[in-house]
């Protein structure tokens, strides 16, 4: 968990910090470097089909992704909590009708759901993490729902019902605190899916659009280029995987460390 | 058990017609239309052209007509692909997707809990911390790092493999890999954290005080509840694969229907679009109504 | 000549040293009982020798003369299966997705029916449960099932770890009548029990355990009725004896509560069904019952703290509100304590933040000094003391978490607190004290009290009245000491018989 997060914190700080200290934009096109090698001067990882910088495109791209996908989670996180916890809360008619939404969207290919609203509302960066976090809150809201359902009929619930507090004051005095924990795991675990999602998209060039660029368009045009330049696929490729092992790592460790 | 089937369908049928209705209302009153991406047309061509495709009627007419086609497996003409059907191209594409999505589900399930069951036989030895290892690294490579990685390294640089096409049974090899890694992983570290949960419940005690060997104990008593996990994972991991078959499709360069899609959904080929999202959905549906009959074998609590 | 000898067994897990030199022993067709308070190390000395417990045990363990100390898993398990085991929780004892049929085919090495069946039958279920799964089981079948299962190969011991303790209180002597019966046939019987009264009807050898250690062993007649260590005195003082003279309790003074013509439904399930009693100022009574007979089904909904159909509820006259309408007023006349202590506070609360919680919603208009004040007064009085008002409930012992929720219950002052079992998820010398400060409570603070049981011997302690239920319905009430000499309903006399 240590080293996941010390990789993790390294790549965030890169992809902040060091854009600005390097000699190119990840938009700039050197015309005397195009498909440049590694270690070329200027070019520290070399440059893609066009001689844009690999090093700087591959930290711009991080960033952008990183950014959607925390963006998304927190969409998730909100929708789920609220959700979950509404459903757990109430219990009875209103948790199984919640819960059913729930199942049904569950079983809906969610992929596809958000490439039809790419389709359907046009490509934009607000759409993508909008349209994702909506779909992946589902596992948050089954979740929360779980806690909550568990929390409601303990016994230090009912004590402080009969002490008189209101339903307003046990939900933010007792039910939310109880289930933050558990929240924020999942929260770090939503993370790495939505880059996966975002990526995926991307990929297909459904999600993010040049000039800004992302992980998974990076991959994409790796991959066309591979044969002759393979480090334009192999390097935003493996800090896409490093990214999200790290996520799921620290969330995991997270989650076990809350599940005490 | 019938009881959880019918209960299940009950809730699956108005999933799959919500689906439907969502998906073409959206789709209708969508800004933008197919006819958009060329020139733009004069008035007049516009109004033929909306003609031709039912688009002038009203919009519950047009909904109306279009369930009773999909009824009798008619999804309309594609507006991309000229002279093809959607239910055509479904025809040609729907094999191919599935033989890789069911592949890819079938490696990945018998990898994930072959990996399971090895790392749980000695919890903290050398071979369980290196599955855990490969799982969790496994679980982060999407298909299309690897589909491109597997292609650099075994088709161009060594040559082994073909990377495109459907020419050999070999090439379906490297599309069914990279396809799987990532449910793979997450089959493995889901029936690994099951069997050790499983590993410490009471009737596994019980059935280690009887004097069985320790492979009857993991295998008879420990890994049913443990697969319990795993088989409602495979449900929406089927859709996954389906999903992940697109991208596969089009780095393999092969003729499923996740290409279609694809160009479908860059072009507003709204006909096609809607028809792979509802046969799809359907799909799901299906996995998931047999995840749900595969738990009641694992535990007999479920059947009611 | 014994079946089983343990000696000078020690045992330590990540530098705690969990047993000290243990030894005992059992005769073939005998049965030894050890006995302690949880944590004692009596399930460890039961379980080490035989590689079912973590850790490393030294020291010697005989089975018929093979020793097992020192022994690797795989040259221990043919020794293990010369043993049978009956473990706490028949719930989950048993594999949930293989039938009772296969469970016991692979304990017996035979799939032979009839003999399968022969095995059920002496002990005492029918052939048509080899082919059920065990959630179609009671709880009692299960544990029935679970010692078939043990004794399927005619093992020269069974080891026992608490066989009874999660079973109803009507079956414990049957359970241990159906071990006697083996034991007939020459098989030993290593017994944990916390249950004294069990122990010294069905045990010949009794071995005390304090802190790893034996204290004291013996024959079962001379240590239960001539203890020599003082824990022991402490064990049998602690233990729930239906002889020891009538408490002296409070004298009853005006009508407060009465509930009349209460129904619970749980979808199709009756819970409660037309229940009816009254409680006057200082008065105690008891409701009891097996689980499931809907006790604390009734208790809740006169709280007003879980759901209520039908039936009226009058507090000094006035009717009580419904649940959702229940303002502070109503809630500072009665008061609830749970049964798990570990879940009756919010594990991030301090213990201060929960005892003053009632006095925060009940009584707004306190400042918060005097809230501070008389929350440090009422730990005080459940004798915890102000050390304790800073710690989160993960610190505090099973006791100490139920003293605090007793200070929370009393600290607004009802009229009436509700025990919800709250002595029988505690350990029993735990338990004897927290019944002791109830009784004080009770008596300093003429507290009215409803306190919902399956152990006659709460009600004994507190309660002037005692109010039988079965099934949803109260089928018997009376003076508690007369009602339980004279039983009138089934449902009693078999509480009685069991206690």
């Amino acid at each position: 968990m240590k080293v996941a997060g010390a990789l993790l914190v390294a790549i965030v700080v890169a992809a902040l910090l060091l854009p600005p200290l390097l000699p190119w934009g990840y938009a700039a096109i050197d015309w005397n470097a195009v498909r440049a090698p590694a270690f070329s001067p200027g070019h520290l990882l070399g440059t893609d089909s066009v001689g844009r910088d690999l090093l700087a495109r591959t930290l711009a791209g991080t960033r952008v992704t990183l950014a959607v996908a925390t963006a998304a989670a927190l969409v998730a996180l909100v929708i789920g909590t609220a959700w979950g916890a509404t459903a757990g809360w109430f219990g009875g008619r209103i948790d199984e009708a919640m819960m059913r939404v729930v199942d049904a969207l569950y079983a809906l290919p969610f992929m596809f759901v958000v490439i039809v609203l790419m389709v359907v509302f046009g490509r934009s960066v607000l759409l993508v993490f909008l349209g994702i976090g909506a779909v992946e809150w589902l596992t948050m809201a089954r979740v929360v729902r779980g806690q909550v359902l568990a929390l409601r009929n303990r016994p230090f619930i009912l004590a402080s019902e009969a002490a008189g507090a209101p339903a307003r004051a046990i939900l933010t005095g007792h039910i939310l605190p109880n289930i933050a924990s558990v929240a924020i795991a999942y929260l770090m675990l939503t993370v790495p899916q939505v880059v996966m999602v975002e990526s995926f998209l991307s990929f297909l060039g459904l999600g993010v659009q040049e000039p800004l660029t992302s992980l998974g368009i990076l991959v994409h045009d790796g991959a066309d280029d591979m044969d002759i330049a393979p480090l334009t696929l192999i390097v935003p490729g493996f800090v896409l995987v490093a990214t999200v092992v790290c996520l799921n790592r620290l969330g995991e460790g997270l989650r076990a460390r809350m599940a005490r | 058990m019938l009881a959880i089937l019918l209960r299940r369908l009950a809730t699956a049928l108005p999933t799959l017609l919500a689906v439907i209705l969502l998906s073409f209302v959206l789709m209708r009153t969508a800004p933008g239309s197919p006819f958009d991406s060329e020139r733009p047309l004069d008035a007049a061509t516009r109004a033929a052209m909306d003609r031709t495709y039912g688009l002038d009627q009203p919009l519950i007419v047009q909904l109306g007509r279009y369930l009773g086609n999909v009824l009798q497996g008619d999804f309309g003409p594609s507006l991309v692909y000229k002279d093809f059907t959607v239910s055509g191209l479904i025809a040609q594409g729907l094999p191919v997707s599935l033989t890789l999505g069911g592949l890819a589900l079938i490696l990945a399930a018998a990898l994930g809990i072959a990996g399971g069951i090895l790392g749980a036989l000695r919890p903290g030895g050398w071979l369980d911390r290196w599955i855990g290892f490969k799982s969790a690294v496994a679980v982060a490579l999407p298909s299309f790092v690897t589909g491109p990685l597997l292609v650099l390294v075994f088709g161009l640089w060594l040559s082994w493999l073909p990377v495109s096409g459907l020419d050999s049974a070999a090439a379906w090899i490297l599309p069914v890999l990279a396809l799987a890694t990532p449910t793979a992983g997450a089959v493995a570290k889901l029936t690994r954290t099951g069997l050790a949960e499983a590993m410490v419940q009471d009737h596994v005690r019980t059935a280690r005080a009887r004097g069985l060997s320790p492979l009857t104990v993991l295998v008879r008593h420990a890994l049913p509840p443990a697969l319990i996990p795993v088989v409602s994972y495979l449900g929406p991991a089927a859709a996954g694969l389906l999903t992940g078959a697109v991208v596969i499709e089009t780095v393999f360069g092969l003729p499923g229907l996740g290409r279609y899609f694809v160009q479908g959904a860059l072009n507003r080929d709204y006909p096609l679009v809607l028809g792979v999202v509802i046969l799809y959905a359907g799909l799901i549906l299906l996995f998931n109504l047999i995840a749900d009959l595969l738990y009641g074998l694992l535990d007999p609590r479920a059947r009611g | 000549m014994s079946v089983y000898a343990v000696e000078g067994l020690s045992l330590s897990l990540n530098g705690a040293q969990l047993l000290e030199g243990v030894s005992f022993a059992i005769d073939k067709g005998g049965c030894t009982a050890l006995v302690g308070a949880s944590g004692s190390g009596k399930t460890m000395s039961c379980f080490a020798p035989f590689g079912l417990a973590p850790g490393t045990p030294t020291g010697s363990a005989r089975l018929e003369g093979a020793e097992m100390i020192g022994l690797a898993e795989p040259a221990l398990r043919p020794i293990r299966a010369r043993a049978g085991f009956v473990f706490q929780q028949p719930l989950t004892a048993l594999t949930p997705h293989l039938t009772i049929g296969s469970q016991l085919a692979e304990a017996a090495g035979t799939r032979d029916r009839s003999a399968l069946a022969a095995m059920l039958d002496r002990c005492g279920l029918p052939e048509a449960k080899l082919d059920q799964y065990p959630h179609r089981l009671s709880g009692g079948e299960r544990q029935r099932a679970l010692i078939a299962c043990a004794t399927a190969h005619d093992p020269a011991l069974l080891v026992a770890d608490e066989p009874t303790s999660a079973l109803d209180a009507g079956l414990r002597h049957a359970i241990l009548d159906l071990l006697d019966r083996f034991r007939e046939r020459g098989m030993g019987l290593l017994l944990v029990s916390h249950d004294l009264p069990l122990v010294a009807k069905h045990a010949d050898r009794v071995v005390v355990l304090d802190g790893g250690k034996v204290i004291e062993d013996g024959r079962a007649a001379d240590v239960l009725e001539r203890p020599q260590h003082a824990t022991t005195r402490a064990l049998i003082a602690a233990s729930p004896r239906l002889d020891s003279p009538a408490p002296l309790l409070p004298e009853p003074g005006a009508p407060l509560l009465s509930a009349s013509g209460i129904n619970v439904r749980f979808g199709k399930l009756a819970a409660v069904s037309g229940a009816s009693f009254d409680l006057r100022e200082g008065e105690a009574l008891a409701l009891v019952g097996r689980s499931g007979s809907g006790k604390s089904s009734l208790a809740r909904a006169v709280a007003r703290l879980g759901p209520c159909d039908s039936g009226t509820v009058t507090w000094r006259g006035d009717p009580l509100p419904p649940r959702s309408r229940m303002r502070a007023e109503h809630r500072r006349c009665l008061q609830p304590v749970f049964q798990d202590p570990a879940a009756s506070l919010d594990p991030h609360w301090t213990v201060q933040q929960s005892v003053e919680e009632p006095l925060r919603h009940l009584f707004p208009d306190l400042a918060s000094e005097a809230r501070a004040e008389r929350a440090a007064a009422a730990l005080d009085e459940v004798e915890l003391g102000s050390a304790y008002a800073k710690r989160r409930p993960a610190t505090l012992s099973g006791g100490q978490a139920q003293r605090v929720a007793i200070a929370r219950a009393l600290v607004a002052d009802p009229e009436l607190i509700l025990l919800d079992e709250a002595t029988s998820a505690l350990d029993v010398l735990v338990a004897g004290r927290i019944l002791d400060l109830l009784g004080k409570l009770q008596a300093s603070r003429r507290l009215a009290i409803l306190a919902i049981t399956h152990d006659l011997a709460v009600a004994r302690a507190l309660c002037h009245r005692t109010a039988v239920m079965d099934a949803g319905r109260i089928v018997e009430t009376g003076d508690t000491a007369a009602t339980i000499a004279a039983p009138q309903s089934q449902a009693l006399r078999d509480l009685v018989s069991a206690s």
